[in-house]
């Protein structure tokens, strides 16, 4: 499975990658031992060659990265964030369909 | 029995399970076959639409006569559910819930699809925010909280035990529960404060569950509710081995004409695999997947 091109961003670099990047960061929050974010990783990587230009795509392993998850009150996952002008503005949890996916990261364009 | 090396183990004894144990026993394999048959959806149907049966047949009899058959093949049933899957070295792990370890070149995922949404109040408003269908998952969110598990059967007591290792307080709400004396054993010897004979009513909070409402007229106070019911599906079984889902709903497991998956040496046939959900497709999906499950094992053959 590769990740080319998917940011992977921790507690440190959340705030200048994420809340202060220059478009609008779609940002999946997961974990090594987590099925249903293993399921969902291809999906995310797809919408990234789709819209990768428009809107960032990031990931937060949120074993490695406790603050960042517990900041934003995420109490499962996979959780996907859409962040816009450093706020968030939307978000999903679980292993939802594609087509919903693809419309939730729509949202920011 | 621990220790031993199968060719083939199936998960899953509905009838794609059970076709292909018959398929690979035909093959000479080595077959071990796991689940509960009381748990098939096809136990409790009756089935009209079966070709070669022109009349009405109870689902339980297709069952045990197809069990019957495998076993006179020389497969071997193991009446658990299976708890945990690794893969290592071209060979696949295999837990059980009496933990008890499985050692198999190759397996078929027949174990078909099950409900997962308890259909409560506060279920959808919640979720991401106290609720939860995946303790693997999210059991670290829940560090020294107040924990609520609810399920009848392995997934929810092994889940119960899993989030000991986190929360400071953990109930089990169970109708009445199903699952192996040992695993039983295990918990009543373990800290989970067992809540028989009620079921979730309700799930309350504000801006996260505070609250479960029992149908018993008890409330637990509790930052989180995991809901389990049944046995562990694919996803949990599946999805940690790398297995693809289908992309359009996340619940099926794809599969090529072979019934092989994305990752070598592992099949998936029946419910599991997409609508329809009917035996005719899974009895053929087993056939193939045996069939090439065991011809898989044969060529690691050393």
């Amino acid at each position: 499975m590769g990740h080319e091109g998917l940011l992977d961003v921790n507690d440190s670099t959340f705030e200048s990658e994420i809340l202060n990047a220059d478009k609008p960061a779609l940002v999946d929050f997961w974990a090594p031992w987590c099925g249903p974010c293993k399921a969902i990783a291809p999906v995310f990587e797809e919408l990234q060659g789709l819209y990768g230009d428009k809107i960032l795509f990031a990931r937060c392993n949120v074993d490695q990265s406790p603050n960042t998850p517990t900041k934003y009150g995420i109490r499962a996952i996979p959780t996907l964030i859409l962040f816009k002008d450093g706020k968030v503005f939307d978000q999903v949890v679980g292993a939802v369909p594609k087509s919903q996916i693809e419309e939730f990261a729509k949202k920011a364009l | 029995m621990s220790g031993d090396l199968f060719d083939v183990a199936i998960i899953g004894c509905g009838p794609a399970g059970l076709q292909a144990a018959i398929h690979a026993c035909g093959k000479k394999a080595k077959v071990v076959v796991f689940g509960k048959p009381e748990r098939s959806s096809l136990y409790k149907a009756h089935v009209a639409n079966f070709c070669c049966f022109d009349e009405v047949i109870p689902g339980k009899a297709l069952l045990e006569s197809g069990r019957f058959q495998a076993e006179k093949l020389g497969a071997r049933f193991i009446l658990q559910d299976i708890v945990d899957t690794k893969t290592e070295d071209e060979q696949f792990t295999l837990v059980s819930e009496n933990n008890e370890t499985f050692l198999a070149k190759t397996l078929v995922l027949a174990l078909g699809v099950s409900r997962k949404k308890l259909k409560v109040k506060g279920e959808k408003e919640f979720l991401g925010r106290g609720v939860s269908y995946c303790v693997d998952c999210d059991a670290g969110f829940y560090r020294d909280a107040h924990v609520v598990i609810v399920g009848n059967e392995s997934a929810a007591v092994t889940g119960a035990l899993t989030l000991l290792g986190f929360a400071s307080r953990v109930y089990l709400v169970c109708k009445e529960l199903s699952v192996s004396d040992a695993l039983h054993k295990k918990l009543t010897d373990s800290d989970v404060t067992v809540v028989q004979g009620a079921w979730v009513k309700e799930i309350l909070g504000d801006t996260g569950v505070d609250k479960i409402v029992l149908t018993n007229g008890e409330d637990l106070v509790a930052s989180g509710i995991f809901i389990e019911l049944g046995a562990k599906g694919a996803m949990e079984l599946a999805a940690n081995l790398g297995v693809a889902f289908d992309a359009e709903t996340f619940s099926f497991i794809e599969t090529n004409k072979k019934q092989e998956t994305n990752i070598a040496g592992l099949y998936a046939a029946g419910d599991i695999t997409g609508q329809p959900w009917q035996i005719a497709k899974a009895v053929g999906e087993g056939c193939i997947a045996g069939l090439e499950a065991a011809q898989w094992a044969k060529r690691l053959r050393v």
